[in-house]
């Protein structure tokens, strides 16, 4: 039964038209943070490649996966390995926004594709003229915080508050909800920062909770994201809570227990695709990918998704690509971003329409707004 | 020049250097890249730890002030890399005065805690200020341009990054192979010691540590460049650690261990990294456990790192010879008046107890005095009172009329006084020659800079020259350069002496020099001590042994209970009541 | 800021403190005795509380399989040794301290997990499992370089914290834990709410150190290990082995951070590394002790673990540099007015 189900979602995704040619095989190069911080955001991204099938459009495929160890250093490296020694057709990752900066630089110097997954807006800024060869598979912080944004000032939610980590995710956020709350017309009156692994948020907490905000956005991901949540309800704050999605895992409802209840977060459509009407296209690539994945792994994280979208993303390329060069050659990976730069793909996220001017592709169709009840996540209407 | 087996060694280790951008496959020259940056970090702490003594965890956050540094002029201001790494430079002197200056003073523990401590707050730091691109990092840093040729390929800028590594090591190797050299290798376990040779210990270790700072920031401006990226997370106190792991595991004892150390971890963790997926399968992350294993077992068979490992391997290079030198100009000793020393109602306490009661006594030039005493008589602290190891609690100690009481070692020794030490203070793996001429200290001018630069070569081969001199005149010459360490305690606290002669003294001060030797030994020290005074040389001799100081002395000075019981030549001694009643007792 | 904040603020302090001086004392206890820095002290405290966790779910094979490698490898070395000194009469009693013992640890581990006995004896489990790594850790990784230098000893620790921390990650996963509360109560002390687990926290770090205190100065052990931190040769000659000096320290010491590991796990969430930070706390708490002082190291932890309350509230983007920079001050006090004899050790 799964086995089967596997397979009919992997060919859904990975056509199976053009008829084989013997060419070199294409290798794909990932970078992600299994180790570190941010390693549970990484280790369902390696989960993710483990599942991917070794052929694409009758092409042999070698996914080269390296550990990055959330360093930045480290991510440059892998990036310039998979590039010299590897000789990768493409680059997917990395994990975070700082590594994903880290390795541009080594991708655009040796012409090679490379798909982030990581939120930042930064990393495909098209401003800046490297990014020509980078995308991102993951929604920009600014999309989600929109989507936050547009609830809280629905419910009437006129100051909020913003505790966040004392990195590059609670960074990121804290810049797009100013800019979002400020469209929205709402005030930010407080904003905190906690690390990671703080035993206690005590002090940030009670500050917050003086300057008397509406709501609260809690900038973090994963389990962390439950330590400030815990705090506020043990001081008996009222308001609204919102969290981001980078906490949309099964450990985070495991870890905040009841005290999750009610809280509001925006999230890829994919953690709750049994939820999506059937006319949802999303719903069925979803719902291919995280058969499979729990399946093997366990319980589902929205992160594998963007490991999976990327994979999607140059699974669609390839065909393009392979009509105009042979793979390992520079022209391979040109062609190989144009055909990323004209993809219109449906996957776990949302739907990826890429132009020359938006390298991540996703519009509102890639953001549902969830509610925590009961330790379940429950799609909003 | 004869070619050595080592200078051979070199060579090709040039060689290799060289042509590895030309034959080496692109990512082991990526790699060697990261090693040379990386050593030349540890080599600030092969210095600063392995040879200093003074352990820092906060070396990454020096590299990343000047990898901030230059991020933020050159993107914020259009500055060049190469003005950049000046203001790089000239802040992280700034910064590392600063805080040298505070956490410098503190010994034993807690002088590391002091470095996490602002290893932690530089990180935060950077991650804090919104123009220096918080966590998130900043991006567009320029290539490093020599002449119009911009070093963006890894190939090109390996001969920047190993010819900044090689004039490293080649400057520090330099630097610990002459007079700042010793003093700074003489920091570690014999601090006490090396103020008694005119060394301000405190102000050269805020000089090694804004060294070791500066080595850093050179490169973390490497690094910034090669990676055209900045954010915190590569000096964060874990990043410090690793510096320090790269030391011991290559050897903190050599620069070479700095290199060893940079490559061995880099080049393992790579391996690890490509090796444990082929042979466990893809199912976890074991390289860092592995990784942690290995180094454990690593450094269980060999606690001094790598680096001594191949140094036994590779054949050794005979020491420099003794070359013929212009003499050392004597030291400047000014005006003087009344007796050569005079201790005037000298008193110590120690809370409640009297050490030290109201001494007085004085000795002209040319003497030999003998201080004696039964144990616990007050001796050694009236030794600790003149060499200035312990300050008065009132009373005046004068020394050729001007007052030293209460003066810092080095200060006294700056006066020439020269002392040795009771239990011996050598530095065991330095060669005789080297510890005798830290004697000379005072008498050299050359600081770390001209050191570094080998331009303190004359004065070098004159400070030898007196050192063989001296060593001679006690009559070594056969040990010049054997090791300290593997001498005989009789021979070692002859090295003493000639040490304390090397610097040229006035007054010798000598403390207890006859303990546990045999006596054979006994005879040939009273012998040398002769005729140092038949050259005209006074000495204060501290002894418990009465029977080698009757012999010797010119006149004693018995105290007993911390006061003077009796003052006179050594018949005269003798017969006193008193002193046989202090030094037999009831028996 | 108001009294009743101020109270909060101090409550949060001194109950974080209260952990800190747990883990100072057994800082303090192991460099006395051993010389070595405890760098992974923090990775026994995470993996007590993560153990614990996941007990709860009735899953006990990481910290199973930890035994079980250590005593396989420490029965190796003990047979090792056996034939080097041709020396084989006390082997079957070492090896069934050294392997036997663990290895029976892990299977009434193994066989427990999934019976979901009472909190109570999960508890107790996972102290004695925890308990169990540390003399098995001093054995493998310490005892055979016993009298290198501090510095080696130290960096040795590094390795041993990458060690455990790879395998921290892989047995318990990258998102965190947390153990249910013992209490939920909570008293009102003149307008200040005090929660009954802070209470708890402290009085069992309180209780914890007297139990420490008793053992050093009224039993024959304790007055073994003052005497070897005292002096090492001394205690030699007095026919306390080193070896066995550092065992018992490195058993009393994981047995304090095991618990440590189970006192935090109802107040926060702990995750494989969250160790570092909370054992680097207690360092700085053990060195304003001079890493000598107990009550010292216990007063350092309190002062550390309020400064870091107050500045979350203040500052809480620039709380690691508050902590921090004002802990300079403190450690150069301290440096001046405390004696020191020789440089290295």
């Amino acid at each position: 039964m799964a086995p089967r189900k596997l397979a009919t979602a992997l060919a859904a995704t990975f056509t199976l038209t053009v008829a084989p040619v013997a060419l070199a095989d294409i290798n794909v190069g990932v970078t992600l943070s299994a180790t570190g911080p941010a390693a549970s955001l990484g280790i369902p991204e390696k989960n993710t490649i483990e599942l991917l099938p070794t052929t694409i459009a009758g092409q042999k495929i070698n996914w080269i996966v390296l550990d990055d160890a959330s360093d930045t250093t480290k991510a440059v490296q892998n990036a310039k390995k998979l590039i010299s020694e590897d000789k990768v057709d493409v680059l997917v990752g990395s994990t975070t926004t700082p590594n994903s900066l880290a390795m541009i630089d080594a991708a655009v110097e040796s012409e090679t594709p490379m798909i982030s997954m990581a939120a930042g807006a930064k990393i495909v800024d098209p401003a800046n003229p490297k990014t020509r060869w980078i995308f991102k598979t993951p929604q920009s912080d600014a999309l989600m915080a929109d989507a936050i944004a547009v609830n809280m000032k629905a419910s009437g939610v006129k100051t909020v508050g913003y505790i966040g980590f004392a990195d590059a995710y609670g960074e990121g956020w804290l810049a797009e909800l100013k800019r979002s709350a400020q469209t929205a017309g709402i005030k930010v009156v407080a904003e905190e920062k906690y690390n990671r692994a703080d035993t206690s948020v005590t002090g940030q907490v009670l500050k917050l909770v003086a300057a008397k905000p509406d709501a609260i956005l809690i900038g973090a991901s994963g389990t962390p994201g439950a330590t400030p949540q815990k705090e506020l309800a043990a001081r008996g704050y009222k308001g609204k809570i919102y969290q981001t999605h980078g906490v949309a895992n099964p450990d985070f409802l495991r870890v905040v227990g009841a005290d999750g209840n009610g809280t509001l977060l925006p999230v890829g459509p994919m953690l709750v695709w049994e939820q999506l009407p059937d006319s949802n296209p999303i719903k069925k690539v979803a719902a291919g990918y995280i058969t499979a994945y729990e399946k093997k792994f366990g319980p589902r994280s929205t992160f594998g998704g963007h490991a999976y979208d990327a994979t999607m993303l140059v699974a669609a390329a390839i065909p393009e690509a392979l009509k105009k060069a042979q793979p390992g050659t520079k022209a391979f990976r040109a062609a190989l971003r144009d055909a990323l730069e004209k993809a219109d793909v449906v996957a776990t996220h949302g739907v990826f329409v890429m132009t020359p001017h938006d390298h991540n592709g996703l519009d509102n169709r890639a953001r549902v707004m969830v509610k925590i009840e009961n330790g379940k996540w429950v799609l909003l209407k | 020049m004869r070619l050595t087996w080592s200078a051979a060694a070199v060579v090709v280790f040039l060689a290799l250097v060289a042509g590895a951008p030309m034959f080496a496959p692109p990512f082991w020259v990526t790699l060697g890249n990261y090693i040379g940056l990386y050593s030349i970090a540890a080599l600030g702490l092969v210095l600063l730890t392995g040879v200093a003594g003074q352990t820092s965890f906060g070396q990454a956050a020096f590299v990343g002030l000047g990898a901030y540094a230059s991020a933020w002029l050159t993107t914020s201001y259009g500055s060049s890399p190469w003005v950049a790494l000046a203001a790089g430079l000239a802040f992280t002197a700034l910064v590392a005065l600063a805080l040298g200056f505070i956490t410098l003073r503190m010994r034993g523990h807690y002088l590391p805690l002091a470095t996490i401590a602002w290893g932690i707050s530089l990180y935060f730091l950077f991650g804090n200020l919104e123009f220096l691109g918080g966590h998130t990092g900043m991006t567009g840093i320029p290539a490093i341009a020599i002449g119009g040729l911009e070093l963006k390929s890894e190939r090109s800028i390996w001969y920047l990054i190993w010819g900044t590594t090689l004039a490293s090591l080649w400057a520090t190797n330099n630097l610990l192979d002459s007079r700042p050299g010793r003093a700074i290798r003489s920091l570690r376990g014999g601090y006490e010691m090396a103020e008694a040779f005119g060394v301000d210990g405190a102000r050269l270790k805020i000089v090694v540590f804004i060294y070791a700072a500066l080595l850093a920031a050179v490169s973390g401006w490497l690094y910034v460049h090669l990676q055209r990226f900045v954010n915190p997370t590569p000096f964060s106190i874990i990043a410090g650690i690793e510096y320090l792991f790269m030391a011991v595991v290559g050897g903190a004892g050599s620069v070479w261990g700095a290199v060893v150390g940079a490559a061995l971890i880099t080049v393992l963790k790579q391996v690890l990294q490509d090796v444990l997926p082929q042979l466990l399968g893809r199912t976890g992350n074991f390289e860092m456990v592995v990784f942690g294993v290995l180094l454990i077992v690593l450094l269980q068979r060999a606690r001094d790192g790598v680096w001594p490992w191949i140094e036994r391997l590779l054949p050794k290079a005979p020491p420099a010879p003794v070359r013929d030198a212009a003499p050392l100009a004597p030291r400047d000793r000014g005006a003087a008046s009344g007796p050569l020393l005079e201790v005037n109602a000298a008193r110590k306490t120690f809370g409640g107890l009297v050490a030290v009661n109201d001494l007085s006594f004085r000795i002209e030039a040319g003497e030999i005095v003998g201080l004696i005493g039964p144990n616990g008589a007050g001796k050694s602290t009236t030794f600790a009172l003149i060499s200035g190891a312990l300050a008065l609690t009132s009373g005046d100690i004068r020394f050729r009329g001007a007052s030293i009481g209460s003066r810092p070692p080095h200060e006294i020794a700056r006066r020439g006084i020269g002392r040795t030490f009771q239990h011996v203070k050598l530095i065991p793996a330095m060669s005789v020659l080297d510890n005798v001429a830290l004697g000379a200290y005072l008498r050299g001018r050359a600081g770390v800079g001209r050191a570094a630069l080998r331009l303190d070569r004359q004065e070098e081969a004159s400070t030898r020259a007196e050192a063989a001199r001296q060593i001679a005149r006690c009559g070594l010459d056969a040990h010049t350069f054997d090791a300290a360490g593997s001498l005989a305690l009789g021979q070692q606290r002859i090295v003493e002496i000639a040490r304390a002669l090397a610097s040229d003294p006035t007054l010798l001060l000598l403390d207890e020099p006859a303990a546990g030797l045999r006596y054979l030994e006994k005879r040939s020290l009273a012998t040398l001590l002769r005729t140092l005074k038949g050259e005209g040389m006074t000495i204060l001799l501290v002894e418990h042994d009465m029977d080698f100081v009757m012999g010797l002395a010119d006149r004693l000075v018995v105290m007993d209970f911390g006061e003077k019981l009796a003052e006179g030549l050594p018949a005269e001694i003798q017969r006193n009541p008193a002193v046989r009643e202090a030094y037999l007792g009831g028996v | 800021m108001d009294f009743s904040i101020a109270a909060l603020l101090a409550q949060d302090g001194i109950t974080n403190g209260a952990v800190y001086a747990l883990l100072a004392l057994s800082l303090v206890l192991v460099f006395a005795v051993t010389r070595v820095i405890w760098v992974p002290s923090g990775e026994f405290v995470a993996f007590s509380t993560l153990t614990l966790a996941g007990l709860q779910l009735g899953k006990a094979s990481g910290i199973a399989g930890l035994l079980v490698a250590m005593a396989v490898v420490a029965g190796l070395l003990e047979v090792l040794s056996a034939f080097r000194q041709r020396e084989w009469k006390r082997l079957p009693l070492r090896l069934a301290a050294w392997t036997g013992a663990p290895l029976a640890i892990a299977g009434v581990l193994k066989w427990a997990a999934p019976l979901a006995p009472p909190f109570v004896v999960q508890i107790l489990l996972t102290l004695v499992a925890v308990t169990a790594l540390g003399p098995l850790s001093y054995r493998i990784v310490y005892q055979p370089i016993a009298e290198a230098s501090v510095l080696v000893l130290l960096i040795v620790s590094v390795a041993l914290h990458f060690a455990m921390l790879g395998l921290g990650l892989w047995y318990f996963g990258a998102e965190g834990s947390r153990t249910p509360p013992f209490t939920s109560a909570t008293f009102d002390w003149g307008g200040v709410l005090v929660s009954g687990q802070s209470l708890l926290v402290v009085a069992t770090s309180v209780a914890l150190i007297f139990v420490l205190a008793l053992f050093f100065n009224r039993t024959l052990y304790g007055r073994a290990l003052r005497a070897t931190a005292v002096n090492r040769v001394g205690a030699r000659l007095a026919g306390i082995s080193p070896a066995f000096a550092g065992m018992l320290t490195f058993t009393l010491a994981a047995l304090v951070c095991a618990f440590c590991g189970v006192l935090i796990g109802p107040i926060t969430t702990v995750y494989y590394d969250s160790g570092f930070l909370v054992s680097l706390k207690g360092f700085v708490g053990a060195i304003i002790g001079g890493l000598s002082s107990y009550p010292l190291a216990a007063a350092g932890s309190l002062l550390v673990g309020l400064l870091e309350s107050f500045s979350s509230f203040w500052a809480s983007a620039f709380k690691e540099v508050i902590v921090f920079t004002l802990i300079i001050p403190v450690l150069l006090w301290r440096s001046l007015t405390s004696q020191h004899h020789d440089d290295d050790e």
